[in-house]
């Protein structure tokens, strides 16, 4: 299965949830692949603590496979290169997890029909390996968004399930933005119609990711004044009321991801260990990555609408 | 532009033969049915694609012909450029495994410089050493260099990994094909060199992410039956890789019994009927397989692992049916209480 992460607006933490999400799936047992296509800044490296390839690779990544430079993208197992000792071995019945990093100043670039292939190919390729290849765009409309709604659209990938979450902050600008990047006009569905995809089967398969959330009623609110819990409690109604008008009411939406102050620190993997030995995480931001990772290959979740 | 080629063409016997297999899982929903077989490998207009049904159901496609001029990789580092055609081909066996195997013979020309292409076009799957070493003992340099893959050498090689790729790919695209494959697996590469000699041998060296390489010496036997004993040699080192890496996967000793079987299932589906090592190997090459299945031990390893699932399968089945024979009485109990 294809999963395409995307935004509207950069700072949603899209990237660091996705690679965390990635890296759940892999420990659920799931093989598991992660595509840097955010071209014009490659940092899923920095992400799973991969040092040579922090801000992308110099080795053949994949903005060089799309233009043609080279044969096969590079492939950097995870469990294997991370700099992270607590997540340098692969733990008993994990799948494989693996990371096809960008290229080092490779920025954005126009779609040819050459590129349309190559990008098909690739995708073909992956799901030979894979149970689940992760695309993370970039934020905004790019043409690797472009590419990738076009080789969906590809009859080489008819039949494969692919999946499109849209992350953004639980803030107004940010919903009005997520609204806009799917249902907008040059929108996802727009452009995906004109790339050959149904309208109806692409908006079913397309969920929103809220994240950063603070969720009133948590106990790490307990110390706010009373006015100040009543008053976020009204702009959380608000905000809900917002994104019902926007089609992004609440059986649109794959997940909420908490606030989280080690996300917001650093961009990186939460492991267990994070959450119970040196507690720096919070527990509900793991439960809320591995709920993600389960509901993105769960059926049940995306037919309920 | 591929065209077709034969693989017993090639010259006067010298030379070494250089060669990689890639193995991976065709990507379709059911096992491909045999009649099928034609139309996803018929990967050149007008040229057979053979197949056969026993002792389990396999097939080739035509062999293509790529034109290759590169340095050559060698152990010592020496230039040496080479400059012909390789054959590749794809193969299916048991409706499941998709194999991409390509070779040359690698031969020292007698130019010191490229020939016209209808030179090196007249000896498909032969590439020519071009330069004044064909008097140097060259052949253990050439195939010590081609083996060893983490030399940082300047020549990287022909690249028959882009190759066999390339083919496996076109095939994996094919408009016969759902995509929709049970499970997933990950591909193994294994690259050989075999060489003509009075005794006949075999090594073989297990690598780190799925790279296998293997040495061979034949005596006279056709390039054919070599090629053909390395694609059954790759063939049943994926299905060991992949059988040992689903009973790591599915067999967590302690885990809920849909887990397993959601795991263990795929292998006992898709793979264990397909263990039929030396199925299409000559007879006279026979002995080579034979003897890697003293050591490393192919086939003791397999049955150890086939036997483990069916353990497992057992255990699991007498667990349930004596929970279910305790917990019948246990609910009629209950339901009396209440």
């Amino acid at each position: 299965m294809l999963v395409i992460a995307t935004s509207d607006k950069g700072g949603t933490g899209r990237s660091v949830t996705s690679c965390n999400v990635a890296y759940r799936r892999a420990l659920q047992g799931s093989d598991v692949c992660y595509l840097d296509f955010d071209f014009g800044s490659p940092t899923s490296g920095a992400i799973f603590s991969i040092d040579p390839v922090s801000r992308g690779t110099e080795g053949g990544g994949l903005h060089s496979y799309l233009q043609g430079k080279i044969a096969e993208p590079q492939r950097i197992d995870v469990w294997r290169q991370t700099d992270r000792e607590t997540l340098r071995s692969r733990p008993p019945g994990a799948g494989r997890l693996v990371l096809l990093p960008g290229d080092q100043g490779g920025g954005e670039f126009s779609m040819t029909k050459d590129i349309l292939q190559r990008c098909t190919k690739l995708f073909v390729r992956l799901l030979e390996e894979f149970d689940l290849c992760v695309v993370d765009l970039s934020a905004g409309r790019s043409y690797a968004a472009e590419l990738v709604l076009a080789a969906t659209a590809q009859q080489e990938l008819r039949g494969v399930p692919h999946r499109w979450l849209v992350f953004h902050r639980w803030t107004r600008q940010h919903v009005i933005a997520a609204s806009g990047l799917v249902y907008g006009r040059r929108g996802l569905i727009e452009a995906g119609a004109e790339r050959g995809h149904d309208s109806q089967v692409l908006a079913d398969s397309i969920r929103f990711v809220r994240t950063a959330v603070v969720n009133p009623d948590s106990e790490e609110l307990a110390g706010l004044r009373p006015t100040q819990v009543v008053w976020l409690l009204d702009c959380n109604k608000d905000l809900q009321e917002l994104a019902r008008q926007h089609q992004l009411g609440r059986t649109m939406v794959l997940a909420t991801i908490p606030l989280d102050p080690v996300l917001q620190m650093r961009e990186q993997l939460i492991s267990d260990r994070d959450v119970w030995a040196s507690q720096i995480a919070n527990a509900a931001t793991v439960a809320a990555f591995d709920q993600l990772a389960r509901r993105i290959a769960d059926d049940a979740a995306w037919d309920e609408l | 532009m591929p065209s077709p080629a034969r693989s017993d063409a090639g010259g006067d016997g010298a030379g070494i033969l250089i060669g990689e297999v890639h193995t991976g899982l065709l990507l379709n929903s059911a096992s491909l049915r045999q009649d099928m077989l034609p139309a996803v490998l018929g990967l050149l207009p007008g040229e057979r694609v053979r197949s056969f049904e026993r002792p389990i159901s396999h097939a080739v496609s035509p062999e293509l012909l790529v034109g290759v001029d590169c340095d050559l990789s060698t152990a010592s580092g020496t230039r040496v450029r080479g400059i012909g055609t390789l054959a590749v081909r794809a193969a299916i066996t048991g409706g499941r495994v998709l194999q991409g195997s390509a070779w040359t013979r690698l031969m020292g020309g007698h130019a010191e410089h490229r020939l016209p292409w209808s030179h090196y076009l007249a000896r498909p799957g032969v590439v020519e050493t071009v330069g004044r070493r064909r008097n140097h003992p060259y052949h253990a340099d050439l195939a010590d260099g081609f083996l060893d893959r983490t030399n940082n050498r300047k020549a990287p090689g022909i690249d028959f990994g882009a190759i066999c790729g390339q083919i496996m790919g076109e095939v994996q695209r094919s408009p016969y094909l759902d995509r929709r494959s049970p499970f997933k697996a990950a591909r193994t590469t294994l690259r050989w060199v075999a060489e003509e000699s009075p005794e006949r041998r075999i090594g073989f060296i297990l690598g780190d992410d799925g790279s296998r390489t293997t040495r061979i010496t034949f005596d006279g036997q056709p390039i054919s039956a070599v090629i053909e004993l390395c694609e059954d040699l790759a063939l049943h080192d994926w299905l060991l890789s992949t059988l040992l890496d689903v009973i790591d996967r599915g067999m967590p000793s302690d885990g809920p019994h849909e887990t397993m079987m959601r795991r263990i299932r795929p292998a006992v589906d898709h793979l264990i009927h397909l263990w039929m090592p030396g199925a299409r190997v000559v007879e006279s090459l026979l002995p080579l397989w034979e003897s890697l299945d003293t050591k490393p031990g192919f086939t003791r390893q397999w049955d150890t692992l086939v036997n483990r699932i069916r353990d497992q399968l057992a255990l699991r089945t007498l667990t349930l049916l004596s929970a279910s024979a305790e917990g019948v009485p246990g609910r009629n109990e209950q339901g009396i209480r209440s």
